[in-house]
């Protein structure tokens, strides 16, 4: 679904993303770690054509992103608010979204009806512009108006960042829901123990590279919390027995 | 604390990714400055000579006094159109243990450094050296340096104050510019009063009375207190509109949807126009200067200059286009990276621009057709200039907007708002007015006016027929800047 070759981007001289080669298979669901700046964002950006890289590419379903528009019909991401038109209100954006899909209103609103919890009453119908919306919510019409289009690729960053603990748990649901249906999705995020429940591979970054790349198994919540706990280690001996709490 | 205000300013203007831009728009806008402020201060020193041949009857400082107040006048229209609000992120400041009094106090000192309060000095200070000193003793002129400075200080927070205002309404613009014109209008037209007798009446006591000088610094005094106040009210702002809970309507253009994919993009952007303050300005402008038209067709003198019919026709079909499309893709800044990524190819989003473009032209061109009652070619011309806009202007428009990488962000309040307004917009504007008369021109010149309109409306047409190509060759622009244009506008 994904290879990334080669790819290199530095700002300033610093080395911001530097993979020498990734591929990512159809269905795999990914989960991207790091800390700020580790440059989770740019490979995101870069994946998604926003940025040029400083060499090398991406090849979404064998074709570079660069040059090519077609990787737009099958590509669904929200990154941040950056992506949502924010002087209309969420109904006219999921119609907007929609249209480009050849859904009609009917459509949308059938498709919407079935985010009714995830949307906890707060989107639809409020008589608000998307901009009035706090952030958690406007990541709430982000991450819907991705899975309106029905996507094969599916690319959050940092989705659980701003919402309520509720609409967490649901959207944990709704991810592992479309990697049943066999959707690619690409999450990104700081809390370690939603990433490892939802993701069945784990890409570590830091400082620019891939570190760590491993499939989830019982262990890996452990092994991350020991990576980010640098010098603390009661603390990591004390979380060590998390995960099995966690199941 | 001012010092370490002025000291922040200079860093975001160094710091700020647009410098260069700004730095070369700054470079070429000081010189023609200068270039002015150099006819300035010869037209000063000349005063005495100019007056002598204007009103060789009276005397110098008679006549003098005469102009000083037609001077004002013209000043504030000219403070009105082209001077700048001095802006100050307040935001972070707010909420720091700095005195409000500060901060607002920094806002409105501030606002004097402008070059309009300089020209007073240079137009007026050697003539009162030159001759007043002579004529009336030191006394006279001490008096009006103080009237001048108090005059000068006034139109200062007049302007800004308006200009405030009306970044929060654009009518509050529109109004004052036609309360003003109608003033000056009323002496030079109507002749219902006389702003020059006024003047004398003034300014001719003033040389008996130095006292009465204190008149024009208390109002100058006053409006700057006017203005400190309405500041520290609205250092607010931003919290108090956002308050308004009012039921936003989802709305839908049926006339659009045929359009597909395309149609929907212009429903996107005429919601953007309606729902945001400074688009909508830009369009309530456009509406306005549809009178633009009777400064030129009710003038007898000028009714038979047709290369005017040419211009007027233009700015009135095609001013949206210039006052919109100046600014674009700025105005959708904060999301075009959702667009880049969302299913809309570039052809598709550039066919919307065209589409709201024609759209907005023909609408203009229809409100126009009324000045049919100054003749059927008035019409001619106008349609042709529609053309003209729709096939031209619209590519200059679109093929700089491919160089525009400066974000416009539409949610933040207009009140300490006005990023790239002013004279800068206005040079840019006048670069587009001059290509219809390179070709226009040199035919009617050679006394074939009739040739000349067909050569502009064939440039229109042509340029209409050929979009296929101009979308291609956009587009393709487009791609070789677009790593640059989005860095641009996510850096906020």
């Amino acid at each position: 679904m994904i290879q990334v070759k080669d790819l290199k981007k530095v700002y300033g001289g610093v080395i911001v993303v530097n993979i020498p080669g990734l591929a990512i298979r159809k269905g795999e669901s990914i989960g991207l770690v790091g800390n700020n700046g580790a440059g989770k964002t740019t490979l995101f950006r870069m994946i998604l054509d926003l940025i040029r890289p400083d060499s090398g590419g991406v090849l979404l379903k064998d074709e570079p992103v660069a040059g090519h528009e077609n990787w737009k019909n099958y590509t669904a991401a929200y990154l941040d608010e950056g992506f949502l038109i924010d002087y209309l209100t969420p109904e006219e954006y999921f119609y907007f979204i929609g249209g480009l899909h050849q859904l009609n209103h009917a459509q949308a609103d059938d498709f919407l009806a079935g985010y009714a919890d995830f949307f906890n009453g707060e989107i639809l119908k409020r008589g608000k512009y998307i901009r009035d919306l706090s952030k958690g919510n406007q990541t709430k019409v982000g991450i819907a108006s991705c899975l309106l289009q029905n996507p094969e690729l599916l690319m959050l960053d940092e989705p659980f960042a701003n919402i309520d603990p509720t609409t967490q748990f649901r959207l944990k649901n709704i991810i592992k829901e479309q990697h049943k249906k066999g959707v690619t999705t690409i999450v990104s995020s700081h809390d370690l123990n939603h990433v490892t429940d939802v993701c069945n591979r784990i890409l570590l970054m830091e400082k620019g590279k891939i570190i760590k790349d491993m499939a989830t198994s019982s262990s890996t919540l452990a092994e991350l919390k020991q990576y980010f706990a640098i010098g603390d280690t009661p603390f990591i001996k004390a979380l060590q027995i998390d995960p099995e709490e966690n199941h | 604390m001012i010092i370490t205000f002025i000291k922040h300013e200079f860093k975001a203007f160094w710091r700020s990714k647009n410098a260069g831009k700004t730095l070369a728009v700054r470079i070429i806008m000081s010189l023609l400055i200068l270039l002015l402020l150099l006819y300035v201060v010869a037209a000063g020193f000349l005063m005495d000579l100019i007056l002598k041949k204007v009103y060789p009857h009276d005397s110098l400082i008679f006549s003098f006094c005469g102009i000083v107040l037609i001077y004002f006048v013209g000043e504030l229209f000219s403070r009105l159109q082209l001077q700048e609000l001095p802006t100050l992120r307040v935001q972070p400041y707010l909420q720091l243990p700095i005195k409000r009094n500060t901060i607002v106090g920094y806002l409105a000192l501030t606002a004097l450094f402008s070059i309009f309060n300089l020209w007073p000095f240079l137009l007026f200070w050697p003539f009162l050296f030159k001759v007043v000193l002579h004529d009336a003793g030191s006394r006279a002129v001490i008096s009006f340096m103080v009237s001048f400075i108090g005059l000068s200080i006034f139109n200062n927070y007049l302007a800004l104050y308006i200009k405030r205002k009306a970044n929060l309404n654009g009518w509050v613009f529109l109004i004052a510019t036609a309360v003003l014109v109608l003033f000056i209008l009323g002496d030079w037209s109507w002749h219902i009063y006389s702003i020059r007798n006024v003047s004398y009446l003034f300014f001719g006591n003033l040389i008996k009375h130095p006292l009465l000088a204190l008149i024009p610094l208390a109002l100058g005094a006053l409006m700057y207190y006017v203005n400190f106040l309405y500041l520290k009210r609205n250092l607010y702002l931003e919290e108090l509109s956002t308050k308004k809970h009012e039921y936003k309507s989802s709305t839908e253009f049926p006339i659009l949807a045929g359009f597909g994919a395309t149609g929907s993009l212009v429903a996107n952007e005429v919601k953007l126009i309606l729902r945001n303050k400074r688009p909508r300005s830009a369009l309530t402008i456009s509406l306005l200067f549809l009178f633009y038209g009777l400064i030129f067709y009710t003038n007898p003198g000028l009714k038979t200059n047709e290369a005017l019919k040419v211009f007027a026709g233009m700015f009135m079909t095609g001013f949206f286009i210039i006052s919109y499309g100046q600014f674009m893709f700025s105005w959708q800044a904060s999301h075009f990276d959702g667009l880049m990524v969302s299913k809309v190819s570039f052809a598709d989003f550039l066919r919307g621009k065209y589409l709201l473009f024609t759209a907005t032209s023909t609408v203009a061109f229809i409100l126009t057709t009324p000045y049919v009652y100054y003749g059927w070619r008035v019409l001619l011309v106008h349609f042709i200039m529609y053309l003209w806009n729709l096939g031209i202007t619209v590519n200059i428009v679109l093929y700089f907007a491919n160089r525009n990488a400066k974000r416009i962000d539409l949610s933040k309040g207009a009140s300490f708002n006005w990023e790239g307004v002013g004279a800068t917009q206005l040079i840019l504007s006048l670069l587009l007015f001059i290509p219809p008369f390179i070709i226009y021109l040199p035919f009617k010149l050679l006394g074939h006016p009739d040739l000349a309109l067909a050569a502009v409306a064939a440039c229109g047409v042509a340029g209409i027929l050929t979009r296929g190509l101009w979308i291609k060759f956009l587009e393709a622009d487009f791609y070789k800047r677009k790593f640059a244009i989005l860095d641009g506008f996510r850096n906020k």
